[in-house]
């Protein structure tokens, strides 16, 4: 990997001194070098938004969707470093070039931001020592729900006691309900963590020790189900950040060709 | 009141002997079969009415016929099939073996570069729809495939000169070895005269080994007299040796077995599955007096580590225990330490041949250089480097030659394999991106393209199959009869049954008892796919790999 990231920047290099060194040639001819800029970053635009149509062609021998990664990556850095170029400065005047700009933005810091946040997610993904399959976590979560729930009815039945239902009641059915704890969770703070250790202090001081017995096994279900909802959170950002990124690459296309249509009417 | 009429699409369901391995197998054939001196032998009343010696006859046997120089197996190809000479002489190619070239392998089929773009508009969009029409009694056997895919040596003179070979004669049977232990072809065999044989696929072989005595018997004989002889050729350590002197090597040799060939059905159900239950065939501290060649299956070689067993390594067809030690004790007669280093179990099931030290001291070690204490290399390494190697043989990972494991460290679970695999086979992924995990490795439900591929053993009509190059386990859609006894076998769990429907999505039915028509299905490695397996060229993060786990451990 590190050598195909060294190779795309090579080739990133590459193309932004040959563009500059052909746009400084052009000044001197006194002819329109922006065309140059503009033409190559619509090109790399383009090449950029062909990773998604590489993923549909998964049949084809069109390389390996990891190198194309790395070139998207790179090609994303170069993209911005040409579009400094073109504009001659990090923000246009004008209206429609500031539209251009605002989209262009978005996709770059998206593009960049879901790549660290994936990376980044894999890791903590790992680390919860589970693995669940994102569509299948609702069906896991019911069945967490169903077993504590029928913990609950057993303690009840066996124990001749109420508070642990009570409790649940109150408390842990919230919890088992659905995902929770998602934007602490994204935010890495330990909200769910802290919340379960406090449900269970303030309960146990008034369990005998059978009841006991049955609340360690609901509380063994909500460690599980924190794991559930970490996987819930972490795949769930995972994926949601392309649903900014793909369709904001799609309007950016169209209005980079909408501006080259422009540019060109404009030039008759 | 309405009425309400539910059409449904209905299929006589397959039966084993749907697709005989011969359409054009007469009844005539099999009386003259019957009248031939080792058929005749066989005790058909031995055999159960379902399986009549005359079904198998009929059904999984043809006779093919060869001109002299056709090739009649190739080394390495993975066959199915036994043969009988019924007529004619054959000659196998012992060592040095036939080049590529002149064995003539084709290519497997691949779709063509268009052909795979249009997937993308001729797969249809409902998962697993099939046409109706191409199921049912086919046409099959000799001469659908006859002189088209033959292979006719011309110089065998110039054969016979370079490359040691061995006749064999009418009433031999060979291919025996391959078609039961899955295992590729050992020795290339070619017609020295106008032949007629007698092919047997492996179903039908196996009915007979299992139903009459006389057959078993000669099976294992054969095993000694030829594929030992090949076997031992192939070694670096023998194959300085001319016939003579192979030949006393062979008839000092000792064939052990250890643990159970069907070893898949008690590993399911076993939930200790440590070197504990697994059956020792040399033991850490005790005097070595044979080398032990691992001939099929695997097995483990661990040493004494507190108070349990630290797996270091494992050994598969092919791999040597024990040369170092005896090397070193017929070179330092009088050292006290020549014990073994480690203990030898066979994990799950281990075919052994064990060459006595006497014959190794005459043959072997005057001709060789002091061995690599392979041992003592792979106990240097740390304890939670063998980890790894410790998981997957306990979990048996290391049957797999292309199993699927990813990096849970890259891996952003977007699903971009499953839905290459998917869109490589009719919309329905054939791997599931769950399974077992250690640290930040994930082996998923994938067909791992076993070296001993238990999912083969049972299947009624061969559907599953080797290909005949590179080893892949694969299913022929069309002879699939959908009873689940590769997906039962299968020790993993990568093999499922999915109902199949009509372009329409309508879910084909038996005509008789109108249940579902079933087809097993897995990974097939993207076989007729132009750039292989999709799910590793489709994942962006490098997550995902298909390994060998000896060459993924070391």
């Amino acid at each position: 990997m590190a050598n195909r990231y060294f190779l795309a920047c090579l080739v990133a290099v590459i193309i932004a001194g040959t563009v500059l060194y052909i746009m400084d040639q052009m000044e001197l001819n006194l002819a329109k070098s922006e065309i140059l800029s503009g033409y190559t970053l619509l090109g790399l635009i383009v090449f950029l938004g062909a990773f998604n149509v590489r993923k549909k062609l998964s049949m084809l021998p069109l390389l390996k969707a990891s190198t194309w990664l790395v070139f998207h990556v790179v090609g994303g850095l170069l993209c911005i470093f040409l579009f400094w170029v073109h504009t001659a400065s990090i923000w246009p005047d004008g209206n429609y070039e500031i539209a251009l700009s605002i989209i262009f933005y978005l996709v770059f810091f998206s593009g960049i931001g879901g790549f660290f946040i994936q990376k980044s997610n894999a890791i903590k993904l790992t680390e919860t020592g589970i693995e669940v399959i994102y569509e299948r976590i609702p069906a896991e979560l019911s069945e967490i729900r169903e077993r504590s729930e029928a913990i609950v009815l057993e303690c009840t039945k066996t124990t001749s006691s109420d508070t642990v239902a009570n409790h649940y009641i109150a408390t842990l059915a919230w919890y088992f309900k659905r995902p929770r704890f998602y934007w602490p969770t994204l935010l890495g703070h330990g909200n769910a963590k802290t919340w379960l250790r406090n449900n269970q202090a303030s309960v146990t001081r008034y369990l005998n020790e059978e009841e006991t017995g049955y609340f360690n096994q609901l509380i063994e279900l909500a460690e599980l189900k924190k794991l559930i909802d970490e996987h819930y959170t972490l795949q769930d950002i995972n994926k949601k950040w392309l649903l900014v990124h793909l369709p904001l690459s799609v309007g950016l296309l169209i209005i980079s060709f909408w501006h080259v249509l422009l540019v060109e009417v404009f030039a008759i | 009141m309405v009425e309400i009429s539910v059409k449904q699409n209905t299929l006589t369901r397959p039966q084993r002997w749907d697709s005989p391995f011969d359409s054009d197998m007469t009844k005539a054939d099999v009386k003259k079969l019957l009248a031939i001196e080792e058929i005749a032998a066989i005790k058909a009343d031995r055999f159960p009415a379902r399986i009549s010696l005359e079904g198998i006859l009929q059904n999984d046997t043809r006779i093919v016929a060869f001109k002299k120089g056709e090739l009649v197996v190739r080394e390495g190809d993975y066959g199915n099939s036994a043969f009988l000479i019924l007529k004619g002489s054959l000659r196998i190619v012992l060592s040095p073996s036939l080049p590529g070239a002149i064995l003539g392998r084709s290519k497997e089929h691949k779709r063509g570069f268009f052909d795979a773009v249009s997937q993308l508009w001729t797969s249809n969009w409902l998962p697993e729809t099939r046409d109706p029409d191409r199921y049912g009694p086919t046409k099959t056997g000799a001469a659908k495939n006859a002189a088209s895919t033959r292979i006719i040596l011309q110089d065998i003179p110039a054969i016979l000169d370079k490359h040691s070979t061995a006749t064999i004669n009418q009433g031999a049977l060979f291919g025996e070895l391959a078609a039961l232990g899955r295992i590729p072809r050992t020795a290339t065999v070619l017609a020295d005269e106008d032949s007629e044989l007698l092919e047997i696929r492996w179903q039908g072989l196996r009915e007979l080994r299992a139903y009459d005595e006389g057959w078993r018997r000669m099976i294992d004989e054969r095993y000694r007299q030829t594929a030992l002889i090949a076997h031992l050729n192939e070694v670096p350590e023998f194959n300085h040796l001319n016939d003579e002197e192979i030949q006393l090597v062979a008839d000092q040799c000792l064939f052990e077995t250890y643990g159970s060939f069907d070893w898949h059905t008690s590993f399911k159900k076993l939930q200790n599955r440590s070197e504990a239950n697994e059956p020792v065939i040399a033991r850490q501290g005790d005097y070595p007096d044979g080398l032990l060649m691992v001939r099929a299956g695997f097995a483990r070689e661990a040493v004494n580590h507190g108070t349990g067993k630290r797996t270091v390594t494992y050994l598969g067809a092919g791999d040597n225990f024990g040369m170092f030690e005896l090397h070193n004790a017929w070179v330092n007669t009088n050292d006290s330490n020549l014990a073994l280093g480690t203990t030898l179990t066979a994990v799950g099931y281990v075919d052994v041949i064990r060459v006595p030290a006497s014959v190794l001291a005459e043959f072997v070690f005057p001709n060789i250089d002091a061995p690599v204490n392979m041992a003592e290399q792979s106990v240097g390494k740390s304890q939670s480097n063998d980890t790894l190697m410790q998981w997957a043989v306990d979990e048996r990972f290391i049957n797999g030659r292309q199993t699927m494991i990813m990096d849970l460290n890259k891996c952003v679970r977007c699903d971009d394999c499953v839905s290459a695999c998917a869109a490589a086979h009719d919309g329905n992924p054939r791997f599931r991106r769950h399974g077992k995990t250690i640290d930040h490795w994930l082996v998923a439900n994938a067909c791992m393209h076993c070296a001993d591929p238990v999912c083969m053993i049972g299947c009624p009509t061969g559907a599953i199959h080797r290909s005949l190059s590179g080893g892949t386990v694969i299913i022929n859609d069309d002879t699939c009869i959908g009873c689940g006894t590769c997906a039962n076998s299968c020790p993993y769990q990568n093999i499922s049954l999915v109902q199949i429907s009509d372009a329409k999505g309508n879910g084909l039915v038996d005509d008789q008892t109108h249940r579902p028509i079933m087809k097993a299905t897995k990974c097939d490695l993207c076989s007729d796919q132009i750039g292989g397996p999709a799910c590793v060229r489709a994942c962006a993060h490098d997550a995902l790999q298909r390994v060998d786990f000896k060459e993924f451990t070391s």
